[in-house]
């Protein structure tokens, strides 16, 4: 009989420090690093565009496009999209090719670095090219092809 | 008879603005063309606290020349002042004697898939392996600046496996 109480309390200690572990695990898993994902540079040549284009995951899981050595022409109406390409031309209408479209924000600034959040359930898969590009006339700035990083 | 014609002429010089005016205002705002020579300069930190971690400095993807080579090679800051390349999801064909160097993507002989001569370079060492994520420090010295492409190179027959043409990160 106390044996068969002192085998039930090993086994019990046993499960107790098994859950202990698990859950230490399954914490371990659910914290995310930040890291980057995928990075490109500019090209653009009738509105002069460089830098480059890089996507980082936050550590709450949350995507960032964060332009660095940027430059472009400043213009009316100027906006920082994903297209569903994998490059785009200089004189892309991506209205015109009925392109999808990610819209990630006006453009800030056409010059420094910048931020822009990517809304979540973004396929970055199918959305590989950063465009800037000018709404009101339609016109392609400059483009940056993403790739692994 | 006088008065009446010049009383008719200025009326038609405020139709004139009247229309004009507008049309000049229109056009400035769709095309707004002071922004041509006004910048707008931002400068925002990076999305997330990561400044303890290494840096990317410089990033290019390998091109295969003499054998089907694939990857990126990155430069990192790793503290000290020292700095490191990595290279990832990487492959090239395994060979003997393939070092990993430092050479200028000016020189000639990088476009060809063989060296005449000798590769003007510098020496990261011998690679460690054909497939997979690896690091090599820098010598201290070396101007990433002057010497900006990374090559996988076999000194035995002087082929170049693949080249990566650095750009800042």
């Amino acid at each position: 009989m106390v044996r068969g109480i002192n085998v039930a309390i090993a086994l019990a200690a046993m499960l107790v420090a098994l859950g202990l572990q698990a859950s230490t695990y399954a914490q371990e898993s659910g914290k995310q690093q930040a890291k980057t994902l995928e990075t490109g540079t500019f090209h653009g040549k009738v509105h002069q565009t460089s830098g480059r284009a890089t996507i980082h995951q936050e550590e709450n899981g949350k995507l960032v496009l964060r332009l660095t050595n940027f430059k472009t022409s400043n213009g009316p109406d100027v906006h920082v999209i994903l297209v569903a390409a994998k490059d785009a031309d200089d004189d892309a209408n991506f209205l015109k090719s009925n392109t999808e479209r990610v819209e990630l924000g006006k453009l800030k600034g056409n010059q420094g670095d910048q931020n822009y959040e990517i809304p979540d359930g973004t396929d970055l898969g199918k959305f590989q090219t950063v465009s800037i590009y000018c709404e009101r006339f339609d016109a392609n700035f400059g483009a940056a092809p993403l790739q692994k990083f | 008879m006088v008065a009446d014609s010049s009383s008719w002429l200025s009326r038609k010089k405020w139709i004139l603005a009247g229309i004009g005016v507008p049309v000049l205002v229109g056009a400035w705002w769709l095309f707004r063309p002071e922004k041509l020579w006004i910048n707008k300069q931002v400068n925002e930190a990076a999305p997330f606290a990561s400044s303890s971690d290494s840096q990317p400095l410089y990033t290019g993807l390998l091109i295969g020349k003499a054998h089907p080579t694939s990857g990126r090679a990155s430069i990192y800051q790793v503290g000290g002042g020292k700095e490191a390349l990595r290279l990832t999801d990487f492959a090239t064909s395994n060979g003997p004697d393939v070092h990993v160097v430092l050479a200028q993507s000016a020189d000639q002989n990088l476009s060809n898939e063989f060296v005449k001569g000798d590769l003007d370079s510098v020496e990261l060492g011998l690679l460690k392996a054909n497939q997979g994520d690896q690091n090599y420090d820098l010598p201290a010295s070396v101007d990433l600046g002057k010497y900006d492409s990374v090559v996988i190179y076999c000194e035995r027959f002087h082929a170049v496996f693949g080249v990566a043409k650095l750009e800042r990160f």
